[in-house]
């Protein structure tokens, strides 16, 4: 334990020096980019730059939750505890999986921008000052330079009118949602006359909550409902999905949503701690009604990128779970699950990048028939993400789910918890073909596959998520255990303020 | 024996060889030649099998708790162990397994002939699943394994089964699955329960059972996640839907296993977990009635649709549906003697109906067709087979002398007193049986030899004697001297007895005296 001063710029820069380092690194990779913007070397040099930056950023960040910083006082804007590192830690990696499986996605697609690189970093950035914030003002600063980054991404292919639209789209609801998000603010700093979430949490401690302030809860609720793409707010979610370039996706369904979750997640424990009776149900009802429609709809697609689009608005709604018991339990839970199913989900995306080799948005459960006789390893890592993603015994996403469902059996909420399990099985009914068409149809000719290439980090990527999802699926105390330690301050913070 | 097996110190790794071994096995089969799998998975399941025999002996019969258990930490900070162990109802389920994996193993010899390597590894895969469901006895433990199980017989039945394959091996899939997600709940939601009350989180079989009364204000709901579980599993009539498609697409071998072992798992389920957790609730007389209605329906809804199916494999499937009621009538009916029938049906039930499935793979494979009107005086061309089959239909008929007589005998003879109406209608699935296998029996290879095809088929392969000889002495040594294995079971069935007898008389107020002392035993 090292006390420090936030106060003083020296504490405030260790607090920081993980969001100092990326935010910087952002920067200078932008300068080189100015120079080097033509060939695919230039793409590639942006790309290997960048991650080189996650990686000193997440050494920082291994430095700072290592030396277990304690703050004098109160945090005025960014926690300084260890859920805050371990979902900054989520992030980075997220950001780097998705970097690496660009790196020879880019140049197929020809997207040879190498900007796309900068925008990856400064959404990360975002992401970590969102996961951070204790203060409104900088919840809504980092979900917009997030939010922001992600727009221009999402329609980062500037050729593909599915692309257009789906920045577009993005850009429009989730302007929409920021605007709910700050109104909602504005009313409860009317209510408490602070934005700070500890001091909100000490106003509100005693159970008796002004209307405004409720009103304010509630439209932070639907701002941060978009953003988690969480029904009835998900409408935009598939669109953008589906037409964002697969990379991409795989951040936004990935990173992006864990940034938002996180940030929910203390918002509600810490800020609203008091109104558990009035946010429980609203996110009970959020949470039964994201899982029951997402995974209904996902049984009616098609196209593999649309159904995992759907998936993910589905798993928003297995997450919402984890948000509502509002204990340490819960938040372990998310972060555990947000590991796990980012993990899966960057594995697939990837997968997907591979198979989609004129377009993803064609890969279809025909056209990846038969895929385990010419691509028997490729088959055999989908059906494991498959899996995990279904939460099946013996991978990661089965850990998680039962982390998430322990959390809400605990508080003996039985609805949750039967509706979270019927759900996934109701989601076998998806994601079991995947498997049964790469094994169990004929391919449509002998040599449909075999033109599939995967560049090698991205294969790298791919074998290390596959290998990570069986290995913490067998072995997990030690990822449950970090998850655990990580979640406590959450309560405790919470408590110590309002006990003072 | 016992000396020489208390000497290697056998009790102490048998277990965790015998769910190692298959998995070690697994990458030779996978990275070998082709040609190679089978024999290594051959080799595999045989050492399997030596190795489990040594179980016979060195089980202690006069103990009825948990023997050769043993603990791991897997998940401490939760309670969650790797515990195993193995008493008078589970030495059977895993001898079972056991003898018949190799027996599959050699009747998938030349009926697989594509991806061999992807199927003998599975068929190992298997072998840990069914044995770790039936040696687990930690609550999350035996879940894993319960579910893990599944991916292997889905593989199984949707790459190699018949033409419908894919749409049988959803459907077994996803059944499954709903039930034993909400047994999850439940299992999460006692095991927290009982943790608030006594101040220990602790998954394992024992706890629970020692503590099961602290939840008795939700038993209701928890017992019916259970039984909805093991309910599909065995499959109890109106759940047995899954059943037909699943035993029909699926290899011989598959089906071999899906009757021999996977339907076990479910009256086992009943045996060790759904009834003992909740004896007030299984017990009461509304569950009681209802479960004794839906068995008894079950004998005679099977036995009468298989009477007029025309496929030889189908019939066998819903004789299935029928003998299972018998077990579940057996499991309530809970006296000494309908235990024990139950336990002996489920034994000789996998041994007959795997031998069966087996004759009628065989014959699937010298006539590409399982109509029963295709055959016809095979007994003149292909007289072994014929009279093979004919042992194996008297013993799932019920015929004195052969295995299947003393079980359906035992629970016939337990639950009379309890139950008269009930047993008296079981009794008449008894004559159904008789009815379907004796027609069938007549038209496949008594009738006219008149279907030019079948006077060139040939008798059976030195290779298939091997597989069908062992099990027609398995029938005839539990037809004639069942005792040694009786009495083996008998300390766990009578345990399981006075787990009932406790939950009808005393009330939620469970009395800890039958229960305490043997915990402190079971306790590994």
């Amino acid at each position: 334990m090292r006390p420090i001063d936030l106060a003083t710029p020296l504490g405030a820069t260790w607090a920081l020096l993980p969001e100092i380092i990326l935010a910087t690194a952002a920067m200078g990779v932008l300068l080189v980019v100015g120079w080097r913007h033509r060939s695919e070397q230039d793409s590639r040099l942006a790309g290997w730059l960048s991650l080189g930056a996650l990686l000193v950023s997440g050494v920082g960040l291994m430095y700072v939750w290592t030396e277990g910083l304690s703050p004098i006082g109160l945090e005025t804007m960014i926690a300084v505890d260890s859920f805050r590192y371990a979902a900054s830690a989520l992030f980075l990696l997220f950001s780097a999986l998705t970097i690496v499986l660009s790196l020879g996605y880019l140049e197929r697609e020809r997207m040879l921008a190498p900007e796309y690189y900068c925008l990856i970093l400064l959404c990360t950035a975002g992401m970590m000052f969102l996961g951070a914030a204790v203060d409104l003002i900088v919840v809504f600063l980092g979900l917009e330079v997030m939010s922001i980054a992600a727009y221009v991404l999402a329609g980062y292919d500037r050729r593909s009118i599915f692309s257009a639209e789906a920045g577009l789209k993005y850009f429009l609801v989730g302007a929409f949602a920021s605007g709910f998000l700050l109104y909602g603010i504005a009313l409860v700093y009317g209510a408490t006359g602070t934005t700070n979430i500890f001091l909100i949490g000490a106003q509100f401690s005693g159970g008796q909550i002004p209307v405004l302030g409720l009103l304010g809860l509630g439209l932070i609720l639907i701002g941060f409902g978009f953003k988690v793409s969480a029904v009835p707010f998900h409408m935009w979610a598939p669109d953008v999905y589906d037409g964002a370039p697969t990379p991409v996706t795989g951040l936004m369904a990935t990173g992006v949503k864990a940034a938002a979750f996180v940030a929910l997640v203390r918002l509600l424990m810490q800020a609203f701690p008091g109104a558990e009776s009035v946010w429980q149900p609203i996110i009970g009802t959020l949470a039964i009604a994201t899982m029951v429609v997402g995974n209904l709809v996902a049984l009616a697609q098609r196209s593999l990128k649309r159904m995992l689009a759907y998936s993910s608005v589905a798993h928003a709604g297995y997450l919402l779970v984890a948000v509502w018991p509002g204990s340490r339990a819960g938040a372990a839970a998310l972060i555990l699950y947000l590991l796990a199913y980012g993990l899966t989900t960057l594995a697939t995306f990837g997968f997907l990048a591979a198979l989609g080799r004129r377009g993803e948005r064609d890969v279809t459960l025909q056209s990846i028939a038969g895929l385990s006789r010419n691509r028997p390893w490729m088959a055999f890592g989908l059906s494991v993400c498959m899996m995990s993603l279904l939460g099946f015994p013996g991978t990661f996403g089965f850990m998680a789910k039962w982390l998430v469902l322990s959390s809400v059996v605990l508080e003996q909420q039985w609805v949750l918890a039967v509706v979270l399990v019927l759900a996934s099985v109701v989601s076998a009914g998806y994601y079991l073909p995947v498997v049964m068409s790469m094994y169990m149809k004929e391919p449509a000719g002998a040599d449909v596959h075999r033109d599939i290439y995967v560049p090698g980090p991205a294969m790298g990527v791919m074998v290390g998520a596959v290998g990570a999802l069986l290995l913490f699926g067998v072995w997990p105390s030690r990822v449950i255990a970090v998850a655990l330690r990580s979640a406590l301050p959450l309560l405790e913070r919470a408590l110590t303020i309002a006990g003072s | 024996m016992a000396d020489f097996l208390v000497s290697i110190r056998y009790s102490e790794w048998v277990l965790h060889a015998l769910l190692i071994l298959p998995l070690v096995g697994v990458l030779p089969v996978l990275m070998g030649p082709p040609a190679l799998a089978k024999r290594l998975a051959l080799v595999v399941a045989l050492a399997e099998f030596i190795l489990s025999l040594g179980l016979w002996w060195a089980f202690d019969q006069m103990d009825g708790g948990m023997q050769f258990a043993s603990a791991a930490p897997w998940l401490p900070g939760w309670g969650i162990y790797y515990r195993v162990g193995l008493d008078g109802i589970s030495l059977f389920m895993v001898l079972l397994t056991t003898a018949l994996m190799p027996l599959s193993v050699l009747g998938s010899w030349t009926s697989i002939t594509s991806k061999e390597r992807g199927y003998y590894a599975l068929m190992l895969v298997l072998l840990t699943g069914m044995l770790g469901v039936f040696v687990a006895t930690d609550l999350f433990l035996f879940y894993v394994f319960w579910e893990v199980m599944l991916i292997p017989m889905y593989f199984i039945i949707g790459v190699w089964g018949g033409q419908n394959r894919i749409y049988a091996a959803i459907k077994f899939f996803i059944y499954t699955m709903a039930g034993s997600l909400l047994m999850l709940v439940a299992i999460l939601a006692m095991v927290w329960q009982i943790g608030t009350v006594t101040g220990v989180l602790d998954f394992s079989y024992a706890h629970v059972l020692a503590h099961a009364n602290v939840v008795h204000t939700i038993a209701p709901w928890l017992f019916a996640a259970f039984a909805l579980a093991f309910a599909i599993k065995v499959p109890v009539f109106p759940f047995h839907t899954w059943l037909p498609d699943a035993h029909v697409e699926a290899p011989t071998a598959g089906s071999v296993l899906l009757a021999g072992v996977l339907l076990k798992m479910g009256t086992y389920g009943f045996l060790r977990f759904g009834v003992p957790f909740f004896p007030e609730v299984a017990m009461s007389p509304v569950v009681s009635n209802l479960v004794i209605v839906l068995a008894v329906a079950g004998i005679i809804y099977g036995a009468l649709v298989a009477l007029v199916q025309p496929d030889i494999k189908k019939l066998v499937a819903y004789s299935s549906v029928s003998h299972l009621g018998f077990v579940m009538l057996g499991i309530w009916a809970a006296t000494l003697q309908s235990v024990e029938g139950a336990l002996m049906i489920m034994i000789s039930h996998g041994l007959s109906t795997g031998a069966l499935f087996f004759l009628v793979g065989m014959l699937y494979e010298r006539r590409h067709t399982r109509e029963i009107a295709a055959f016809g005086g095979l007994a003149r061309v292909i007289p072994i087979f014929s009279l093979i089959l004919t042992v194996v239909a008297l013993s799932s008929i019920g015929l004195p002398g052969l295995n299947g007589f003393v079980g359906e005998f035992l629970v016939l003879l337990g639950s009379f007193a309890a139950h008269p109406w009930a047993t008296g209608l079981a009794a008449t699935g008894v004559i159904f049986a008789a009815a379907y296998l004796l027609r069938a029996l007549q038209r496949l290879i008594y009738n006219p030899l008149e279907q030019p095809e079948n006077r060139s088929l040939k008798d059976l392969t030195p290779r298939e004697l091997v597989v069908l000889l062992p099990i027609v002495a398995g029938i005839v040594w539990m037809g004639l001297y069942p005792k040694p294995l009786l009495q083996r079971m008998e300390s766990a069935a009578q345990r399981y007895v006075e787990y009932v007898e406790v939950g009808r008389g005393a009330g939620p107020a469970r009395s800890g005296v039958a229960i305490e002392p043997v915990d402190a035993r079971a306790e590994p």
